[in-house]
């Protein structure tokens, strides 16, 4: 796939209905959670993407459905981004009929498919490698992507998976969203050294992508794709994103400086302004998508939890 | 028959279950080229290959996650932990993925992953070489525990454990692996969830697992020359318990003692008094007793032959449930 990069509009380049649409189906999603949760329709907890939409999304597009994907706490984009189920996601979430995992999982624990996502982090990494390395033997040029963060860099398991990857050349696509906090400790406080710097460690490929245009990004990811499809290995694909929201609901220590630095370095006000009408369309057919999944979901009764 | 030591039995095990299955899989520190520390995989990379036998790098988390995701994906993995004190970093991947994705998911996603543990103390060895880590994973949902005690029930469990779609965590008695056996290669064994009466006896009844069973035979053994005739069981599967054999048994002598190596505060033995006392509580003669370590680290190993339940302990145990 090459994509010719032009016409930029703002900064960005002009996006399909199909990418920004789901991206704000995403945003819309994650809003329609944290506003449950202050009417109390909702408990438990959650950690939403907002900010971060676009990496699935952009992430997704190189994707076969045979690679396996691993997500994390922050998954409900990861998964929204593979599999077009918000209703099944919101009934898993919220443990109502039609749940995706039967209420079992909620919002950590998905298991669909050939998605898997767990709360604790780096804990999919080393099983990432072991899925990697079945892909390999029986499905040459599939692979298995595990999205992490800046924070899981400080998990053991994470040097453990990227050592027997790269030994054992496992197809191994890490997508580290790197949002710079790790709950409430900037990276700065959490990491030493790069994240660049540990990859070569492994001698890994590294890659980091600053861009929020979802095609940029799916170009600049592409190699790195391929090379892991062809050359079976690991490749550690760096993007750096904002995260727009608290970490999980009203726990946000940053200043408001940061705050507004985060905003600012949001894709969604940008992609508004760079293409108004289609933005405003696809905004309001994902707003009243997710409403309507929501009153939905609400009204249905509670998952039942049956073995199989 | 073949006379095996415990080791080569399970060695045998693992080779029919290889060969029976080409989804299974071995991995873990050292299990190919050295064959493991106890030469419980000798032999096996040689003739199955670095494919299927894999020598891991020291990621004891890395290895039981890896393992993980190959199951996920259809095979069948074998991880070897060296010794016990060694699984303490991959209980993060034991307790909070592989006990629980087949229950997350209600089923749906089985993982047959089988973690070999060498357990117990008694070789002179260090502590964390010495260990016996078993309860922590019977505290642990949507895990099998299982411990075998004799070459015999060795070759037949690990390959039922690979066979099997549960998680496994089978534990092997470190000091017996040397103990020998007739041993009927291509036999089937007892299932492995059922326990075994392994001498009858009318009086009092020994409930143990892995090494302390022949512990608990030999004070049988000597118990009887004093006219007590002593029941053993070996209760092979920890998690789930066969309380059915457990029962009949306490209900026939009235009288029990609870036999492990593990420290007995919150130990397996407090699990297995409990449920004892809730099913057996009017043919009781006696409170249920327990033997076992102490609530301290393993000592060194000069040390050792005092934190072991032995022959004395054991009886001394037996005279105190009759004495009631």
């Amino acid at each position: 796939m090459v994509v010719v990069i032009e016409e930029r509009v703002l900064g960005l380049t002009p996006v399909a209905d199909a990418d920004l649409g789901r991206m704000l189906r995403i945003r819309h999603f994650e809003r329609a959670l944290l506003r449950l949760f202050e009417r109390g329709q909702l408990n438990g907890t959650t950690h939403t993407c907002l900010g971060q939409e676009h990496v699935p999304v952009a992430v997704s597009g190189l994707l076969d459905p045979d690679d396996y994907v691993f997500s994390n706490h922050r998954g409900h984009g990861h998964f929204l981004a593979r599999h077009d189920q918000p209703d099944a996601l919101l009934a898993e979430i919220m443990g109502r009929a039609g749940a995706v995992c039967n209420g079992v999982g909620g919002s950590q624990h998905v298991y669909h498919g050939r998605f898997l996502s767990t709360g604790v982090q780096g804990e999919s990494l080393p099983v990432a490698v072991g899925v990697a390395l079945r892909l390999k033997r029986v499905t040459p040029g599939r692979l298995a992507c595990a999205y992490i963060g800046d924070g899981t860099w400080g998990e053991g398991s994470v040097y453990e998976a990227l050592n027997m990857a790269q030994l054992w050349r496992a197809p191994l696509l890490v997508v580290v969203e790197h949002n710079g906090i790790a709950q409430s400790t900037p990276t700065t406080a959490q990491l030493s050294g790069s994240i660049a710097g540990r990859a070569a460690g492994f001698g890994i490929p590294h890659h980091r992508i600053e861009s929020v245009d979802v095609n940029v990004i799916r170009a600049e990811l592409e190699p790195l794709v391929t090379l892991a499809r062809t050359e079976s290995r690991p490749v550690v694909a760096e993007i750096a994103v904002h995260r727009a929201g608290p970490h999980s609901k009203g726990d946000d220590t940053r200043t408001p400086a940061e705050l507004v630095a985060a905003a600012q370095g949001d894709w969604q006000p940008r992609y508004a302004e760079a293409f108004p009408a289609q933005f405003a369309r696809l905004d309001e057919e994902q707003r009243a998508s997710i409403g309507r999944i929501v009153d939905d979901v609400l009204i249905r009764p509670a998952s039942v939890w049956e073995r199989s | 028959m073949t006379v095996l030591t415990l080791a080569k039995a399970l060695n045998e095990g693992l080779r029919a279950a290889m060969d029976a299955d080409p989804k299974v899989l071995v991995m873990g520190e050292d299990v190919g080229k050295l064959g493991g520390v106890f030469r419980v995989t000798d032999g096996l990379q040689k003739d199955f290959g670095e494919d299927r036998v894999i020598d891991t790098p020291l990621a004891e988390s890395g290895i039981i996650g890896t393992a993980i995701g190959l199951a996920l994906r259809g095979y069948r993995p074998v991880c070897e932990i060296q010794f016990d004190g060694f699984v303490f970093p991959a209980a993060d991947q034991i307790i909070t993925q592989l006990a629980k994705m087949p229950l997350r998911s209600l089923g749906k996603l089985k993982l047959p992953v089988v973690v070999r543990i060498p357990c117990g103390g008694g070789i002179g060895a260090v502590e964390h070489h010495s260990e016996s880590p078993e309860a922590y994973f019977t505290h642990t949902a949507g895990l099998r525990v299982v411990a075998c005690s004799n070459p015999v029930d060795a070759y037949t469990m690990i390959q039922d454990a690979v066979r099997c779609d549960d998680p496994i965590v089978f534990f092997e008695p470190k000091r017996r692996y040397w103990d020998k056996a007739d041993v009927e290669l291509g036999a089937p064994g007892l299932p492995l969830g059922k326990a075994k009466v392994v001498r009858s006896g009318n009086d009092v009844t020994l409930l143990a697992y892995g090494p302390m069973v022949k512990t608990c035979l030999e004070s049988a053994a000597v118990a009887e020359e004093d006219g007590r005739s002593v029941e053993v069981i070996d209760l092979r599967s920890l998690s789930p318990l066969d309380m059915g054999v457990i029962a009949e048994s306490v209900n026939r002598t009235g009288r029990c003692v609870v036999v492990h190596e593990a420290p007995v505060f919150t130990g397996l033995g407090g699990e297995l008094a409990a449920r004892i006392s809730e099913t057996c509580f009017f043919r009781l003669e006696s409170p249920v007793i327990r033997v076992g370590g102490f609530s301290t680290p393993y000592p060194p190993s000069r040390l050792e032959e005092h934190y072991l339940p032995d022959l004395d302990r054991v009886l001394d145990a037996v005279d105190r449930v009759l004495a009631y």
